[in-house]
């Protein structure tokens, strides 16, 4: 049983002064790339104190989840930002020709975090179908095509993880759960993004209708899947009761829209509860999601909470 | 036979307009603050300017508050409360789904946007919507659907009755949602659209996301002067309602709204050929599929190009 992040932290206030700073064209990138590692130190140290297991940078670098990944691979271009509800929007990326790999992805964000930390670390990484369904494709004759073309990109950026020391890969695919009329591009996808890649696998899916997605994934080739509950009152647990859930559970039990921290009670009774499906040494104790959007104080506090309910938990079941 | 190039409704948003939207509303589910009608005049024109540049000879006001597409609708009527993020159709774009809390009422313009695009240019067409808000809403106070889609109507008879009065030629109806209607509601559907377009205006159906073979013959029924169908999602079978059913007037939507792909001239030219050999038709729309808000604005405005250059080769 560990604790563990889904990704991205609250970034600094500073940090986002000086990122502004040096869009404006006030600072240099030196001073940026500075920035960057300052705060990744902050954010592991935060994480270091609330006492998480498996961390991650906080995706300090990363603004958001699919224009980050396709600016460093070949074959997409972005023209300009689309809206996605009310006044957020996002840059769009666009598939105009063959994807191929040409940048690293994350392999420069672990090693960093890697050399300031004794932590183990999980790397994030948006999945190749989640890319795709929130991209313009104007080169595959079809989406499944351009899934398994980002897929096999995927699956190099993945090898190269391994080779440097990454030994927990988590795909980021919230898209997954919109389209499960596509299931099976989606698995499909996920072979060739884990073919060859020695190590633990993990899949994050947030927002979205579980249950039309059962017992489908149940075949895809990842060891853990990742999903949020108390979004929705842990009532999706029994999902996965009713279909003899096996693979190792990443437990969303953190609310990451709501800026009221639960308490170590509640957390308890949560972890409890999924224990009644998996067993310890299959459980992932984690928030819903990336804690991005919340203050930082309140994101600390409820790491903080997570920890001390897993610890408890863990001392009643005689695991320390 | 007369061709005039338009489009089907929103347009990305100047981006001046966002940043202003973002400031005075935030990025939180309370939008809808007043925003002031000196700036929305600016950010409209720009719009309707930017239209008239590409060769587009019936606009639209952009829908530059709309902040849930369609459903905006409901937003500004009594009886609704918005609330939640729901996914509208198959796209990876949200709105704030309408809670029917009491009885519906219009007690305000609905489409006060209109208003000023109308104050700035006389070819613009309002667009307004019935059927789809209703069923994309949820209904917590009528006891059956028919009731709230009734108080609905009256409701948007209403306005389309001051369109009427201000001397607007054209109304626009969008009904995405009926392309999934049963095809007994649809025969009760006759009544309500009746409704909606006995106005002196020409109205014209906007149907797009997918084919709409399920709504023939029934929707020949329902009075539109216009009726618009998807050519990108449903090119195979909207054609084959041409050659079952015809009408006068339609709206032809068969640039990709939706993709940043650039068509082809002459393969868009083919296919239109190929659509209006079908029909008898005294009146063709050509635009794009759906709202260019789906696209970055720079590629809206390619498209609405590639619309008139379309209506340019063709007429």
């Amino acid at each position: 049983m560990k604790t563990t992040v889904v990704g991205s932290y609250p970034k600094p206030k500073w940090l986002l002064k000086t990122i502004k700073l040096h869009r404006d064209g006030r600072i240099d990138d030196r001073v940026m790339d500075e920035a960057y590692k300052d705060a990744v130190k902050a954010v592991v140290k935060d994480h270091e104190i609330a006492g998480v297991d498996i961390i991650w940078d906080g995706e300090m670098r990363r603004e958001e989840m699919t224009s980050y990944f396709a600016e460093r691979i070949e074959g997409f271009v972005i023209y300009g930002e689309v809206r996605v509800w009310g006044n957020a929007y996002y840059p769009k990326p666009s598939i105009v020709g063959e994807l191929r790999y040409r940048d690293e992805l994350a392999v420069r964000d672990f090693l960093f975090l890697k050399s300031v930390t004794e932590k183990e670390i999980k790397v994030p990484i948006t999945g190749a179908y989640t890319i795709v369904d929130w991209s313009f494709n104007e080169y595959y004759p079809t989406k499944e095509e351009a899934v398994y073309a980002l897929a096999e990109v995927l699956n190099r950026e993945f090898k190269e993880l391994v080779k440097v020391g990454a030994n927990y890969i988590q795909i980021d695919e919230p898209a997954i759960p919109t389209h499960p009329e596509e299931i099976e591009i989606a698995k499909n996808a996920v072979e060739i993004m884990v073919k060859g890649v020695k190590a633990y696998i993990g899949m994050h899916m947030c927002y979205g209708n579980y249950r039309a997605i059962f017992p489908d994934i149940l075949d895809f080739k990842v060891d853990q899947f990742d999903f949020e509950f108390a979004n929705r009152n842990f009532e999706d647990l029994e999902i996965l009761r009713e279909y003899d859930y096996d693979k190792d559970l990443g437990f969303g039990c953190i609310d990451v829209h709501s800026k009221r921290v639960e308490t170590v009670e509640e957390v308890k009774r949560a972890i409890h509860m999924a224990l009644e499906v998996v067993e310890p040494d299959q459980l992932y104790v984690d928030p819903d999601c990336g804690l991005k959007l919340l203050p930082r104080d309140v994101a600390f506090e409820k790491l903080r909470v997570m920890v001390k309910a897993t610890n408890e938990v863990r001392s009643e079941l005689g695991l320390e | 036979m007369r061709v005039i190039s338009t489009v089907v409704g929103n347009y990305p948003r100047p981006e001046w307009f966002r940043d202003y939207l973002r400031k005075i509303e935030g990025l939180q589910k309370d939008l809808d603050v007043e925003v002031d009608r000196e700036v929305l005049k600016k950010a409209i024109s720009e719009v309707v300017e930017e239209q008239k540049r590409a060769g587009i000879e019936l606009l639209t006001d952009g829908q530059l508050t709309w902040h849930d597409f369609l459903l905006t609708i409901a937003s500004r009527l009594e009886g609704f409360e918005m609330n939640g993020l729901v996914r509208y159709f198959d796209n990876n774009l949200y709105y704030r789904i309408p809670i029917v809390k009491g009885k519906i009422k219009r007690t305000k313009r609905i489409l006060y946007d209109f208003e000023i695009a109308f104050e700035i240019e006389k070819n613009v067409k309002p667009v307004l919507s019935c059927y789809t808000i209703a069923k994309l809403s949820k209904n917590e106070f009528y006891s059956k659907f028919d009731e709230f889609l009734w108080d609905l109507c009256d409701a948007i008879r209403e306005e389309i009755e001051e369109l009427e009065g201000m001397g607007v030629e054209f109304i626009q109806i969008d009904e995405p949602s009926l392309l999934y209607a049963e095809k007994d509601e649809l025969k009760n559907l006759e009544d309500v659209f009746k409704e909606l377009t006995s106005t002196k205006a020409k109205t014209v159906l906007m149907t797009y996301f997918d084919s709409a073979e399920r709504i023939f013959p029934e929707v020949l029924d329902f009075g539109f002067d216009v009726i618009g169908l998807d050519f990108v999602e449903g090119y195979e079978e909207n054609t084959r309602v041409l050659e079952e059913y015809s009408f006068e007037r339609i709206n032809v939507g068969l640039i990709d709204g939706r993709n940043t792909k650039m068509e082809d001239l002459n393969d868009l030219k083919r296919k239109f050929e190929e659509i209006v050999s079908r029909g008898e038709f005294k009146e063709v729309f050509i635009s794009p599929n759906t709202g260019l808000e789906f696209l970055p604005r720079v590629k809206a405005f390619e498209k609405m190009r590639i619309v008139s250059k379309l209506k340019e080769v063709v007429s």
